[in-house]
């Protein structure tokens, strides 16, 4: 699992559970903070400063067969934090199902598995949105 | 040039014809409308009735962002609109009525 400091500074570790292709506009958002130089932005967990917060971003459809391996990687990111990461809904599929809601096999939100804290509306949403939630997440203005 | 952020209702032109809704690959769309008999009619005409919007509401959480409701609406009661769909704390908050969505 890739762990992003995305400001540098231990005060938001960012993990991307990509599930499809708003993983796409994940991996376009972190080419948007100059701190965040691509894959060697990747750091271990104890990185995370005091007082700082993990944040999990959800991108792309969970499945029902994928459902509790999500469950799981949000678990454990709390396990660093010591409290409960931020989740973030990033896209119409991790949100609400999307195009998929009326699928057997599709997970009808992420909200259904685990305590969800912004939802990111777009099919895939823009990078640029992206960076303004972890911006307002973290108490940055954003840019 | 308009950009594709968001998608604004006319309300006026409106008819509550329900294409957008079914035409929209993902169901983002809500309509609820109701009959009424148009009362200024000339004597001797037969009772006309008319659509009257009730709701209408669009789930940015669904939405696709496709524009197929924009281009299949034959009244041109949908525009694109630049400023994007914003994120929200809880799912019902993405969900937006004629008074969000008449909002240029």
């Amino acid at each position: 699992m890739r762990w992003l400091d995305w400001y540098g500074d231990g005060s938001t570790i960012v993990v991307d559970i990509g599930l499809a292709c708003c993983a796409l506009e994940f991996e376009a958002a972190t080419g948007l903070v100059p701190a965040v130089p691509g894959a060697a932005a990747t750091v271990d967990a104890t990185r995370l400063a005091a007082g700082g917060r993990v944040v999990v971003v959800v991108s792309g459809t969970v499945t029902d067969r994928l459902a509790p391996a999500v469950a799981a990687i949000v678990d454990a990111a709390g396990s660093y934090g010591g409290q409960r990461p931020t989740v973030v809904s990033f896209g119409a599929c991790a949100s609400s199902g999307g195009p998929y809601w009326d699928s057997y096999a599709v997970t009808k939100g992420v909200e259904q598995l685990v305590e969800v804290d912004v939802f990111v509306p777009g099919c895939p949403p823009p990078p640029e949105a992206l960076a303004a939630v972890l911006d307002d997440i973290s108490g940055r203005v954003a840019s | 040039m308009t950009g594709h952020g968001s998608i604004v209702l006319i309300e006026q032109n409106c008819t509550s014809c329900m294409i957008c809704a079914r035409e929209c690959p993902s169901w983002c769309i809500t309509i609820d409308s109701h009959t009424e008999t148009v009362v200024d009619q000339p004597a001797g005409a037969r009772a006309r009735t008319e659509n009257v919007l009730d709701r209408f509401a669009i789930d940015w959480s669904l939405c696709m962002f496709c524009g197929i409701c924009v281009d299949e609406c034959p009244f041109d009661a949908l525009e694109w609109a630049t400023p994007q769909a914003l994120p929200a704390r809880t799912l019902t908050a993405l969900t937006h009525e004629i008074p969000d969505l008449s909002a240029h």
